[in-house]
């Protein structure tokens, strides 16, 4: 069942050129897909259009039958779709546990949203541990946890995730996409965006190539780490 | 040694006053990188607001907060929409500004001189020349009210920011406004309510500074100065800064004040401004004036 | 005449491009343009009657050079002063306190007044340009404010109350003209070296500073040289105008040469001609005086002046920040006697 689907997106920022030149994706529920590309193909673009940060210049994006195009992200983040930028967007001088808050701040109920933190702190205990520390004094792996628990404090349907591993050594960017099978578990469908090409296809179960604005490439996640055009251009295998 | 303890509550009492008259700059600051060089002028127009309810209906300075913060609540959702609103993608934002604020003061400025004329003014309360004495020392009465006031109303702000749905939404915009769109909250309309409560503070001082200085159109100069000297000791953004840097500030010129005479005091400040943005422009706490 | 024939003939060997007919066309308007301004108070010697005239154009002369000198600061490297007036203070207070105390002519000392305008650029300029930014344009208004404090104490000057300058003995009638032409003089001198400034590696380098002072660093570009020289060079001839201003006023005052409304000028005008370029100021000088006359003539109080001012220029900022110079050439249609690049 298709969840979310965009139409030839076109998009760019302020007045310059399009960087998104009409990309069109059918993403299935509960699947995992992943996107990779070579810098400035627009893939945290993309993302960035459908979780209404950047406006679309053209294109429709639809949603669960809805049509989402030109939705404030308010609107978007409380019909089910979450983004975890690649910079993980924490404040760094709120607590995690006010982050946590902050995640929630679409919504009005504030037991919910603290039943939600709590429901959160079991998936990642640090946070829980560290819950009155400020954010900026976390690692870089605690942090992508916090940035990750944020989203999901509004359960999401949709969870998309902006470079997961950037920066993050590899033993605690497992850790990171450990968590993300959890999620995957729990019936999620998770879009993740990956410079580790290797490590973002084998935990997804579709695989997506966007370059030049455009996507140029989908198939099963393992067909696509074994493509031999994309192991050389991509994993860096030498035919 | 009462002598030194007593320039210093001198000081301090008036650091109360001028904690609230920088915190809506901060504010403003913080959210949306906009120095605010007008927020002198707002202080001015308030007082004025002040003077006439108090000559025309007697109404007591301290009691027209009443007025004076939702008057200028919507005067400053006002400029912000006209002014500021359609500006906040452009690159030259944090120049524009600081120009547009210029100039906003100086047309407030002239309105005022051609309405009221530039004659000196000051509410006259009964307290406003009274002392209270504790033991040795003593306090103006009006400094006292005006540092009560004051300090009531920070700690209102400091609620609202602390426990509040808005005051969540004010601090994640000024800490991190990419952040604080991901996460849903409209930042527009945010900086829209954060000038309008700056200004709204700007309000309340102006009704309390009515009867602790006297004013004319153009002090707002002298006004603007003494609130940067502050803020940037304390750091922009900060508002601990803020609070922090006023009673430093306050303090040292009651010093200087008593030591080589009233007229000096502003001096003070001016160098202080001169030499913290030389030498630390980062103030104590806070952020470097650049937009983030 | 015989480049004429040769570009009609189609035999010829090189055609007149059309730049040099551009140049040529461009220096012969200005040398017009600059003969009338000359010949122009002998209209006021022989007929008499032109003396509002003759105070109107000088005044304009003054601030064309004020505003041009800001320009390199403001416009060519982007740091906007708001205190610049200090060095026209400066240059009063030099040229005031040396004809009280030693009766030396001002038109003597205008050239001194320069040199110690570039003193105190330099100095100040080491000092205030750490900072950068709203930081900078901040220091600079702290910079005037504690400059007037200081100078309503100095005894010598007469503090508050300013010192009053004994007159030239020109009769009425052609007491304006040398000012005039001193002014005048000043203008072309400040536009010429404006020019210059424009077409050098300097003015390159102050442009690059600009647009983006790390990339300008990184490119080698001495940022910090650069600054602190345009900073003092653009109070040079503001330090001269002050030494003739206050010769001409005959009053020594602080209010008068520190006032916030002086330095606003000079911002205002070079926005509304277009900051950054070589005519901006001075189209941005004409432009504004002669609104400002319109307005006085019309609503007379002064109040309403910086009410105007302030207008004028939130308007300017908010939807031609380019100024009339920088709107017409991106519009391309700026025409040929406009454009001194």
């Amino acid at each position: 069942m298709v969840i979310l689907e965009t139409e030839d997106i076109v998009a760019g920022y302020g007045s310059g050129p399009d960087i998104l030149k009409g990309i069109s994706l059918q993403v299935e529920a509960g699947k995992t897909y992943c996107i990779i590309g070579p810098n400035g193909a627009g893939k945290s673009t993309y993302l960035k259009v459908i979780s209404g940060l950047l406006p679309s210049r053209k294109g429709r994006i639809t949603f669960k039958g809805a049509d989402l195009t030109g939705w404030r992200t308010d609107q978007i983040l409380r019909k089910g779709i979450c983004l975890v930028p690649s910079d993980r967007s924490l404040f760094p001088d709120m607590t995690v546990r006010e982050n946590l808050r902050m995640g929630g701040y679409v919504l009005s109920d504030q037991k919910q949203i603290d039943q939600r933190i709590a429901e959160v702190c079991e998936i990642f205990p640090i946070l829980g541990e560290r819950h009155a520390q400020q954010a900026k004094t976390l690692s870089g792996g605690q942090q992508q946890q916090l940035a990750i628990g944020r989203a999901l404090v509004l359960r999401p349907e949709l969870i998309m995730l902006d470079e997961p591993s950037l920066g993050l050594a590899p033993k605690i960017s497992k850790q990171i996409f450990d968590s993300i099978e959890i999620l995957k578990r729990a019936g999620m469908t998770v879009i993740i965006v990956e410079q580790n090409a290797r490590m973002g296809l084998e935990a997804a179960d579709w695989g997506v190539v966007l370059d030049l604005g455009k996507n140029s490439f989908i198939a099963e996640a393992q067909k696509v780490l074994q493509d031999e055009r994309i192991q050389e251009l991509y994993l860096g295998k030498k035919h | 040694m009462t002598q030194i303890s007593q320039i210093i509550i001198l000081g301090l009492s008036l650091g109360g006053v001028f904690a609230l008259m920088s915190s809506g700059m901060t504010l403003i600051f913080g959210v949306m990188r906009i120095v605010n060089l007008a927020h002198a002028a707002f202080i001015v127009m308030a007082a004025y607001i002040a003077y006439w309810a108090f000559k025309l209906l007697g109404m007591d300075p301290i009691l027209s907060i009443v007025i004076t913060i939702p008057v200028m609540y919507l005067f400053g959702l006002l400029v912000y929409r006209v002014l500021f609103a359609k500006l906040i993608d452009n690159p030259r934002f944090v120049e524009l500004t600081v120009l547009i604020t210029f100039a906003l003061s100086l047309v407030i400025e002239g309105l005022l001189s051609y309405f009221f004329t530039g004659i000196y003014r000051s509410t006259t309360p009964r307290y406003a020349t009274d002392t209270l004495n504790f033991g040795p020392f003593y306090f103006p009465e009006g400094q006292f009210y005006a540092t009560v006031v004051s300090i009531i109303l920070l700690v209102g702000l400091w609620a609202l920011l602390r426990y509040t749905r808005l005051g969540y939404a004010i601090r994640a915009t000024t800490q991190n406004r990419t952040a604080a769109k991901t996460v849903g909250v409209n930042v527009h309309q945010i900086s829209m309510i954060t000038f309008g409560l700056g200004t709204a503070l700007a309000g309340a001082s102006g009704s309390l500074v009515s009867f602790l200085f006297t004013f004319f159109p153009a002090k707002h100069m002298e006004w603007v100065t003494i609130i940067l000297a502050l803020i940037v000791l304390g750091g922009m953004g900060s508002l601990i800064g803020s609070l922090v840097g006023s009673f430093l500030l306050s303090a040292l010129a009651a010093y200087v004040s008593f030591n080589f005479g009233p007229t000096w005091s502003p001096i003070t400040f001016y160098l202080a401004l001169f030499l913290i943005l030389l030498f630390r422009p980062q103030g104590l706490f806070g952020k470097k004036m650049e937009l983030q | 005449m015989s480049d004429q024939i040769i570009s009609i003939s189609p035999v010829s060997a090189e055609p007149v491009s059309p730049d040099t007919k551009k140049s040529r066309g461009r220096i012969i308007f200005l040398a017009i343009l600059f003969l009338s301004l000359l010949l122009f108070p002998l209209t006021q010697a022989i007929f008499g009657g032109m003396n509002y005239w003759l105070h109107l154009m000088l005044y304009t002369f003054m601030y064309i050079s004020m505003a041009s000198s800001w320009n390199i600061l403001g416009g060519y490297t982007g740091y906007v002063s708001l205190g610049h007036n200090v060095f026209f203070a400066a240059g009063a207070y030099l040229a005031g306190i040396l004809l009280v105390y030693q009766g030396i002519s001002p038109f003597l000392i205008t050239p001194v007044a320069g040199l110690l305008a570039l003193a105190i650029g330099l100095i100040v300029g080491l000092i205030t340009l750490r900072t950068s930014g709203s930081a900078f344009i901040i220091s600079t208004v702290a910079l005037i404010l504690l400059a007037s404090i200081v100078m309503d104490k100095w005894e010598l000057a007469g503090g508050a109350n300013g010192l009053s300058l004994p007159l030239m003995g020109l009769k009425m009638a052609t007491a304006k003209i040398p000012f005039y032409y001193a002014f005048l003089i000043l203008a072309a001198l400040t536009i010429f070296m404006s020019y210059r400034i424009r077409h050098s590696k300097f003015g390159l380098g102050l442009r690059a500073i600009s647009q983006d002072e790390t990339k300008a660093e990184v490119a080698g570009v001495p940022t910090h040289i650069y600054k602190v020289l345009a900073f003092a060079i653009s109070g040079i001839f503001v330090g001269m105008a002050g030494a003739l201003w206050v010769y001409y006023l005959t009053y020594l005052r602080p209010g008068l040469f520190l006032s916030i409304g002086i330095a606003t000028h000079m911002v205002l005008m070079t926005l509304i001609g277009g900051k950054g370029t070589v005519a901006g100021p001075v189209i941005g000088a004409a432009i504004f005086i002669a609104t400002n006359e319109f307005f006085v003539a019309q609503l007379g109080s002064s109040e309403l002046n910086i009410v105007a001012t302030g207008i004028m220029m939130i308007l300017v900022l908010m939807f031609f920040p380019d100024g009339v110079i920088g709107t017409l050439k991106n519009r391309n249609r700026l025409p040929r006697f406009l454009d001194w690049e």
